[in-house]
């Protein structure tokens, strides 16, 4: 059990690497954002910006085959924090009070929407309750 | 917040709803029987939600002209309210109040970062 949740663990840690670079592509597009439309350094930055898409796509790919699709998406919620953090640190932007508070309600919304789930299957809680083990 | 912060808003999140139908157009395909592996990739309806895709970082990148970085990601999570509703009207999915209570929130959040930009 202690294996399994060492690579969950892992796994965890490799998605939120993940999600850095994920969050990179918005610092290229709002980069490309600056420069005349498909002038040289639009394009540079635009196309890095698809390149770390595309990183990231197959990336996710190999995460969701390791972990819950639930839990995956709970932790992208983390990308409005790395939003704030790049804005001020390489663009100078003001973190306001209402800004990161409101960026905390959005992450609450993100995390309760992945846990609400589709399906009425039982809470991990109940399956632990009932001495059940899934895996 | 300024109008011009708003009008480019408007535009992020109008990018957000077509990556969202771009997302619907892919479902639509891994739903369906395609022949050989070549033909999941290259049917009329993947190709074109790749192009939706295009056309909203497009738009997302047009709007970071004016919206700061950080909005981005805060708008993005509108995502959730086109994928809940598509998948209600298109997929018959059911929807449940924490979805509702969560996209709430999400939407809160919005308002609420609003006011701070």
């Amino acid at each position: 059990m202690s294996a399994a949740s060492g690579t969950r663990g892992k796994t965890l840690l490799a998605l939120h690497l993940l999600l850095a670079v994920f969050s990179l592509s918005g610092i290229m597009s709002k980069l490309a954002a600056q420069f005349p439309f498909m002038s040289a350094e639009f394009v540079l930055c635009y196309g890095g910006m698809i390149v770390v898409l595309g990183v990231y796509a197959i990336g996710w790919q190999q995460v969701i085959k390791r972990i819950p699709l639930t839990t995956a998406y709970a932790n992208r919620a983390v990308t409005v924090i790395w939003g704030i953090v790049w804005g001020a640190l390489l663009f100078d932007e003001t973190v306001s009070w209402q800004k990161v508070l409101g960026a905390v309600v959005v992450l609450a919304g993100v995390v309760l929407f992945a846990m609400a789930g589709d399906d009425p299957e039982p809470a991990p809680d109940d399956v632990e309750a009932r001495g059940g083990d899934r895996s | 917040m300024s109008e011009s912060v708003l009008a480019y808003a408007a535009i992020a999140l109008f990018g957000v709803f077509v990556s969202g139908i771009s997302q619907v157009l892919l479902k639509k395909s891994a739903l369906r029987t395609h022949e050989g592996p070549l033909g999941e990739y290259l049917n009329p309806l993947v190709v074109f939600a790749y192009v939706l895709f295009v056309v909203s970082t497009l738009l997302s990148t047009l709007a970071y002209k004016v919206i700061p970085l950080s909005m981005g990601p805060v708008l993005d999570a509108t995502g959730y309210i086109y994928v809940t509703a598509f998948g209600v009207l298109i997929f018959h999915e059911r929807l449940n109040r924490r979805k509702v209570l969560a996209l709430a929130l999400v939407i809160c959040g919005i308002l609420i970062y609003s006011t701070g930009v």
